[in-house]
Formats: C-alpha cells, structure tokens, sequence
C-alpha cells in the first residue's frame, strides 16, 4: 500500500472517531461525518503530506506532564503580572537558533512553545526563530533549548515509516 | 468520595475561571498587541483546561468526557496556531498599541 494511501486511511479514521466523539453517535449524524471526515483528510493531504517522519508514542507521553507543568507556569506567570500592581514586564525580542531546519519539527516546535511560559513566536530570519518574551530577563534561551531537546525525542526526523 | 470529586470539581473550576480573569485583566492592563497574545493564550488555556478537568467527574457518560477533552484540545490548538499568525502580523507591521 502507497504511504498516500495508508495516511490517508489512517488520518480519515481519526477525523470520523473525532466527529463521533464530538456529535456523538447516530446513523443520520454518522453521514454527515463522513463528508466531514473525508474532507478533513482531503485538505490535510493536501496541507501536510505525509512525510517518513515517526511519532513515539512513549516519548510522547512522558512529554505531556512536562507540557501540563509548563502550561501551568505559563498561565501563573502571566496571571502573576497581569494582577500584579507594578505590572512587572520587560518585554522585548529574543532570536532563537533553531536545531532543526525550517518545516514539520521546527513548526511543531514553535507550536509549542507558543504555549510555555514567557514565550510567543512570531517570525523567522534565517535559521533564527524570532520570539516574543514577556520578561527578556528571564533564562529564555536556555529555557528553549532544553525544550527542543524534550521534543526532538518525541519527533523523529527522516527515519521509520510514517 | 463523592464528596471529595464535588471538591475537586469546586477546586478545579474556581481554579479555571481564576486564570479566565487572570487572561482578561491582562488583555485590558498589558501595554501591546503581542504582550496581550500572551495573556489570552497562555492564561485561557490552562483556565479552560481546569474547567474541563473540574468537570470530568461529573459526566454522564464517558463520551461525554471524550468530548470535552477534544474541546479542550481544539481549543488549544487554534489558540496556539492563531496567535502565532496575529503575531507574525503584528510584528511585521511594527510596534503598536
């Protein structure tokens, strides 16, 4: 089977487990989820076509309390300074050279650092990923790197079979 | 332990709509588009998060729970990807209030 052929089996199941969790399930509502789902995955082919590059599962797992914790100090340091009369920030731009090339792992990446404490990106130059911090006195670049290396176990470039 | 769920139910959501304020006072207090970006993404995802989780023990079904989880995740999600654009945007088009 064409990897095409096995993405798309696969991401068309998840979207319509995804409609029936989110509709619930019925024959009538099922028929439109199906339209809905092959859509999705339509559009999903067409946005990010398969490429040889593999999940792990376990990695990603052992990520999600380290992401749980990070999005809990993000929303504390944020809920700390809004509230906080003084209204302590330092905003300002910090470039980030990124370990990975430009595509999947680095959009991943910045993905999810959008969700860190502090961190927002917000361009590119180059290699470099332009970041919007909140406090540039914090340990932001330091704080990246180790992030990135979190992730580059979870995500593993060039290698496996999709 | 039904009690002990009610409490966490309690704990959990109060938890949840203190960051929603939290998100909120920011967008109206911080100086600039892209610091604001970071008050509403990163608050109102963990507030909507511990909403969420304060309610998984009271559903009806386990579907029910599903489904608020994936509420969870869209949410997180789009907020992720689109504050990324507003802020691609935002930067291009220079420092503004």
């Amino acid at each position: 089977m064409s990897s095409v052929v096995s993405a798309a089996l696969v991401r068309s199941a998840i979207f319509l487990m995804f409609w029936v969790a989110l509709i619930g399930f019925s024959f009538s509502a099922l028929l439109v989820g199906c339209v809905a789902a092959g859509s999705a995955t339509w559009v999903s082919l067409r946005l990010l076509p398969p490429t040889p590059q593999r999940v792990r599962l376990g990695a990603l797992v052992l990520l999600l309390p380290r992401f749980l914790w990070q999005s809990l100090l993000a929303g504390w340091d944020v809920a700390r300074r809004a509230f906080d009369p003084r209204l302590p920030l330092r905003p300002g731009f910090v470039a980030f050279r990124s370990a990975h090339a430009p595509g999947h792992l680095r959009n991943t990446f910045a993905t999810i650092s959008s969700l860190m404490p502090g961190t927002l990106p917000c361009g590119e130059d180059g290699n470099d990923i332009i970041f919007h911090c909140l406090d540039v006195g914090q340990p932001i670049l330091e704080q990246l790197a180790a992030e990135e290396k979190a992730l580059a176990h979870v995500l593993d470039e060039g290698t496996g079979d999709g | 332990m039904s009690q002990l769920l009610d409490l966490w139910s309690i704990v959990a959501v109060s938890a949840g709509v203190f960051f929603f304020l939290a998100g909120t006072v920011g967008l109206l207090r911080f100086p600039d588009t892209l610091t604001r970006l970071h008050a509403l993404t990163k608050a109102d995802n963990l507030g909507l998060g511990l909403v969420v989780l304060g309610l998984l023990p009271r559903v009806s079904s386990p579907l029910a729970g599903l489904k608020l989880v994936c509420v969870w995740l869209l949410v997180l999600l789009a907020g992720a990807i689109a504050s990324q654009l507003i802020a691609r945007t935002a930067h291009r088009s220079g420092p503004k209030a």
